[in-house]
């Protein structure tokens, strides 16, 4: 324990503590002319105690108890903090204090409900503290309501169409939770109870099919969370509608909620090995092979549709989906680089996409819209955000020099090593879509001419660059030396029982090839010095030329001819993935919502029976007709 | 004071004999008759309330009418189910007593038959006077169905009357199958019959008519097609202690019916097969339907639904799942009942209510939390103790039952939370907004304040309901404690 703690409080007793204090006050005093600061103090807090956690656990702590517990109903509920759920909570903390501090000035001044913003912020981190240090399956179930529960309330704040995106979400989450009750109740049914350690006790006398069932069951109602395609529907439109520092906060820690949970339910309880057993008959498809397409479908699906949106939240959003799909994928590689690459990729892509929803916001708030139909050549007008977006997306097409080149390096090698050639294409189309699309974004928002209306467009102010700024040189900083990182995501792969992964400050060592960052960086600083010494030294030729003082297509362009190249971005790819956005997965959500309506419409019907004597006759002499068949009548 | 078994006859003594009364009282002074019958009615929770301390200390008070002991004479049985019961009956008539411009002697008297009736049903340990009870009962709602004087109410209550009278026919038929089997209809004597004399087709029959007979009151499927009509056609005080209260005090005679009499394991599947239905076609209906009301009262079908569902699981992880979600249904939907009563007509016309009585929208949200079953709100707690004894008895049909019900619960979110949206949605122009006054919000307000409050004590209540579904799912208990000399 790095500081003494009053009442033999443990330092998640503290965690907990400061989250829900700051869920009261902030609600109470969110909108204050200091509100926001205070919010950024309390979620800096809670950020420090988390850190000083890690540094216990890194000394060997274990897990950190809580003093917290319940009976209810002969049920024991109690809260325990180890390594996986610490890096995942490093995580939240860490997006709530950047959250908060962006929301902190101008920004959250001109948001209509700063109070409730601030208040559902501080909720989602106090429901994500619950659940990630839940204690036994109740626990985990009753945090997981909890966390959904808090991110409908954080997304549907916002009226307009952020209501019908929150709704769609929550019968998503709730479908999803369902899964889970009926997981829990399963595993209830088999082992006598609810405890982490029943379970375990109990896996070796479960049936094949039970097995089945409780992979099905968890895989299906996290994997809700995660977006996993076929549930991916909801995620994108409910991110990018709810506002700016809250969608960052969703962004970057909301769906790996999921993951986390996916992790803690298959790997450290049910494992990897008896997963591996699991097997469609006759065929040698194993679970995880299963679980695995659907990432890698998740992986390429949603990132081209990313590639069709016009809106810049959107495409950010659905690239988020396609993003969980590498984490997964990683770790479901089962050695000790891809787990380390998964949750690495989880690590590195809260920075960068962080960076680059906070900086789309900051668009907004300046110019009014995210159409990237709208915009354009905002880098005159708003450098540090575009030096923010272009961090960002260097980062999330996992291109050197930034930390999302590293957990992608590692999650292909990690495919390339285990042989399965057909995963790691699908890894290489995704990001191949990521890279397209990444330029689709800055090229519509920051390139080109700028737009006549947006002349006169300021920087966002320092209380919302810092933040993004900050993030992204953590993203660089993290690619520049992925050791930093990798000690995080070390204390959760204690916790899962995977082996370590043996690594420096710059990077990896393996037998099959290593990776030092401090190299590819130095040769990538190098190189791009030794051309700018060339530039400069051989007469330096350059000349400075106004943003209407263009040229394209063989013709000259000044400041009366008004050229933007951002409609119709990729029109041939257009006419190809199309479809895949109006798929199958569309009608069929569509097809469910028309089943629920006939069926009710049926027994709507049945409600509405005319003529009740006879009706009462008819169900009368039914039951008769049972009564005498199930008592014996007539055998 | 300190009240005696002798007393137990008083909650229903006693309001049937001033109903008789008020006619009389309301030629004189309309007030006093009010005065009187509210009395009354706060004299009956009062009563029990004071019967509480006795009968928890023995198990039950049982009074024999006329000092003739069973299995002769006639009985009264009061264990906690029981008065808990009655006295929620009493509170919610007071809660929901009627206004005064609405005021005639007539609805007062109804008011007083209706809880002489279901406190009859309840505290009987006879199925003929379960009988009688349940016909005062019944007769009480057809009035009262018709109260609001309307077009709608007189055909809802008609409708309602031929079904209950059918109804009525069949429980009685049945009663006389016992009777015909056993040679009494004394619950306890017939508890140690039942092995012997009930079993076979001859039981099932007569467990099969009384739970069609008893089940229209319960809102049971399939006898329940007058619910909707009548919750939206007559008062919504009316509707909100029929949906809350009245449905209930009949699932208790048939889960008395169960644990004395049925305990075969065909009549159990027959009740868990009906509940289940009534859930998947509650929840489906309720998302079909436009207006609030209508909703509520398919709501409140499925919520039957999921107590009958408890009470199929034998032993007392059943019956105690069941009161839970009795008991979280009586606070919860009268409270819904409340906010329907000012936002009648199209859901789609509340666009934007909720802006302009946010604390009426909060209150909607969470009544909707809490009966989908989110926790920590009771609702979950009831949910889980029914999945979890469902689960641990087993059997393909417990499984299938939670399995529908899962699903409907993703329905039931659907159509409340889509009911939220619209109430959070931005009012069109020139429209004149809803208002709740607080005193039409209070009650609700009320029953919210007690869901909380049952949400911070959920540990002391679960210990509470264990004991008293413990001795409710007892029967041997229940024999020895009626029968002279005891067992």
């Amino acid at each position: 324990m790095p500081f003494a703690l009053p009442f033999d409080m443990t330092s998640l007793d503290l965690l907990m503590a400061i989250a829900a204090a700051a869920t009261v006050l902030l609600y109470l005093f969110g909108t204050a002319r200091l509100g926001g600061y205070l919010a950024t103090l309390l979620h800096g807090a809670a950020l420090a105690v988390t850190v000083a956690m890690g540094l216990d656990l890194a000394a060997g702590a274990g897990a950190i108890p809580s003093s917290l517990r319940l009976t209810v109903l002969g049920q024991q509920l109690a809260w325990t903090l180890d390594g996986l759920g610490w890096f995942f909570l490093l995580l939240t903390t860490g997006a709530a204090f950047f959250s908060s501090w962006y929301m902190a000035g101008e920004w959250g001044r001109v948001q209509q409900r700063a109070r409730i913003q601030h208040g559902t912020l501080a909720l989602n981190v106090l429901t994500m503290v619950l659940l990630l240090s839940a204690g036994d399956l109740l626990g985990l179930f009753i945090g997981w309501e909890f966390v959904s529960w808090a991110a409908f309330a954080m997304m549907i704040q916002a009226g307009g169409p952020a209501t019908q995106a929150a709704y769609r979400y929550m019968l998503y989450a709730l479908a999803g939770a369902m899964a889970l009750f009926a997981a829990i109740l399963v595993v209830h049914g088999a082992a006598g109870g609810f405890g982490f350690d029943q379970m375990r006790a109990a896996l070796p006398d479960m049936s094949t099919g039970m097995l089945w069932t409780l992979f099905a069951l968890f895989a299906g109602g996290f994997g809700v969370k995660m977006a996993l395609v076929p549930t991916h529907l909801w995620q994108a439109p409910a991110y990018s509608y709810t506002p700016g520092a809250s969608s960052a906060f969703l962004n970057a820690v909301s769906a790996r909620m999921g993951l986390f949970a996916l992790i803690l339910s298959l790997v450290k309880l049910i494992g990897f090995d008896t997963l591996a057993g699991l097997r469609i008959p006759m065929t040698g498809i194993e679970s995880t092979d299963i679980l695995a397409w659907v990432a890698a479908i998740t992986m390429v699906v949603p990132t081209y549709i990313a590639l069709m949106q016009t809106d810049a939240r959107m495409l950010l959003t659905w690239h988020g989906i396609g993003q969980g799909g590498y984490m997964l994928l990683g770790i479901l590689v089962a050695t000790p680089l891809g787990v380390a690459g998964g949750l690495l990729h989880v690590f590195n892509y809260a920075t960068y996409q962080m960076a680059l929803i906070l900086a789309v916001f900051a668009v907004i708030h300046r110019t009014g819209t995210a159409d990237l139909d709208e915009l354009g050549g905002l880098i005159t007008r708003m450098p540090l955000t575009y030096v923010a977006l272009l961090m960002g997306i260097i980062g999330l097409a996992g291109l050197p020099p930034m930390n999302g080149f590293v957990s992608k390096w590692m999650i292909y090698k990690a495919l390339i090593v285990t042989q399965q050639p057909l995963l790691s294409i699908a890894a290489f189309v995704g990001t191949l879509g990521t890279i397209l699309s990444v330029y689709k974004l800055i090229h519509n928002i920051f390139l080109g001419q700028l737009r006549v209306e947006h002349r006169e467009i300021r920087e966002a102010p320092w209380s919302m660059t810092l933040p993004m700024l900050v993030l992204a040189g953590i993203g660089f900083v993290t690619g520049f030396a992925p050791g930093l990182a990798l000690s995080i995501v070390d204390q959760a792969q204690a916790a899962m029982g995977v082996a370590l992964l043996p690594h420096h400050l710059g990077g990896v060592v393996l037998a099959t090839g290593s990776l030092n960052m401090l190299w590819v960086v130095g040769v990538l600083v190098g190189a791009i010095g030794v051309g700018a010494l060339i530039f400069y030294v051989l007469g330096n030729r350059r000349f400075e030329t106004h943003q209407y003082d263009n040229y394209a297509g063989g013709h000259f362009l000044s400041a009366d001819i008004r050229y933007h190249f951002s409609h119709e971005f990729y029109p041939g790819l257009a006419r190809v993935i199309g479809p895949w956005y109006r798929g199958w997965v569309v009608r069929m959500e569509h097809g469910l919502g028309v089943l629920a309506e006939v069926s009710g419409d049926l027994w709507h019907g049945v409600f509405r029976a005319a003529y009740t004597p006879l009706y009462v006759l008819i169900v009368a002499v039914l039951g008769l007709f049972w009564a005498g068949g199930a008592g014996g009548f007539g055998s | 004071m300190t009240l005696t078994a002798h007393h137990v006859v008083l909650p229903v003594a006693l309001p049937l004999l001033v109903a008789f009364l008020l006619p009389l009282v309301g030629r004189l002074s309309d007030g006093l008759a009010r005065l009187l019958a509210q009395l009354t009615t706060l004299a009956v929770a009062v009563i029990a309330l004071l019967l509480w301390p006795a009968a928890s200390d023995g198990g039950a008070l049982v009074s024999a009418m006329g000092g003739f002991a069973a299995p002769i004479g006639i009985v009264f049985y009061a264990d906690k189910l029981a008065l808990m019961f009655v006295v929620a009956l009493a509170v919610g008539l007071l809660l929901f007593r009627p206004r005064r411009e609405h005021d005639s002697t007539k609805v007062q008297t109804l008011w007083l038959l209706l809880l002489a009736g279901g406190s009859g049903l309840v505290l009987s340990g006879d199925l003929f006077n379960i009988f009688v009870f349940y016909e005062i009962t019944a007769v009480a709602t057809y009035g009262l169905g018709a109260s609001a004087h309307t077009g709608a109410g007189y055909g809802a209550s008609l409708r309602y009357l031929l079904l209950s009278a059918l109804g009525s026919a069949f429980a009685l038929l049945g009663i006389a199958l016992v009777y015909a089997a056993a040679g009494t209809l004394n619950l306890a004597d017939l508890s140690q019959l039942a092995g012997e004399r009930l079993t076979g087709p001859m039981g099932l029959t007569a467990f099969v008519l009384m739970v069609l007979g008893f089940g229209v009151k319960a809102e049971l499927f399939p006898v329940n097609t007058w619910v909707p009509e009548v919750y939206t056609a007559a008062p919504t005080r009316v509707t909100a202690v029929l949906a809350g209260v009245v449905s209930k005090l009949a699932m208790v005679v048939i889960l008395r019916l169960l644990v004395l009499l049925f305990q075969d394991p065909a009549a159990l599947g027959f009740l868990l097969l009906l509940g289940a239905i009534g859930v998947a076609a509650g929840e489906l209906a309720a998302f079909r339907s436009r207006d609030l009301h209508r909703t509520f009262a398919y709501s409140s079908i499925a919520q039957l639904g999921l107590m009958a569902v408890a009470f199929s699981i034998p032993g007392h992880a059943g019956v105690l799942a069941g009161i839970a979600v009795a008991l979280h249904h009586l606070v919860v939907k009268p409270a819904f009942f409340v906010l329907a009563d000012r936002w009648r007509g199209e859901i789609a016309g509340l666009t934007g209510a909720g802006r302009t009585s946010p604390l009426a929208a909060g209150l909607f949200v969470l009544l909707s939390l809490s009966i989908i079953g989110i926790p920590p709100l009771p609702g979950f707690w009831a949910k889980l103790m029914l999945f979890k004894a469902a689960i641990d008895a087993g059997g393909a049909g417990n499984l299938t039952a939670v399995a529908i019900i899962l699903a409907a619960t993703v329905i039931e979110a659907a159509y409340l939370f889509r009911v939220v949206g619209i109430l959070y949605g931005t009012a069109p122009a020139g429209r004149p907004p809803l208002r709740f006054t607080l005193g039409e919000l209070a009650p609700g307000l009320l029953l919210g304040a007690v869901l909380i409050a049952a949400t911070v004590s959920v540990a002391p209540l679960g210990d509470g309901l264990t004991a008293m579904a413990a001795d409710s799912a007892d029967a041997a208990a229940y024999a020895s404690r009626v029968l002279p000399g005891g067992n």
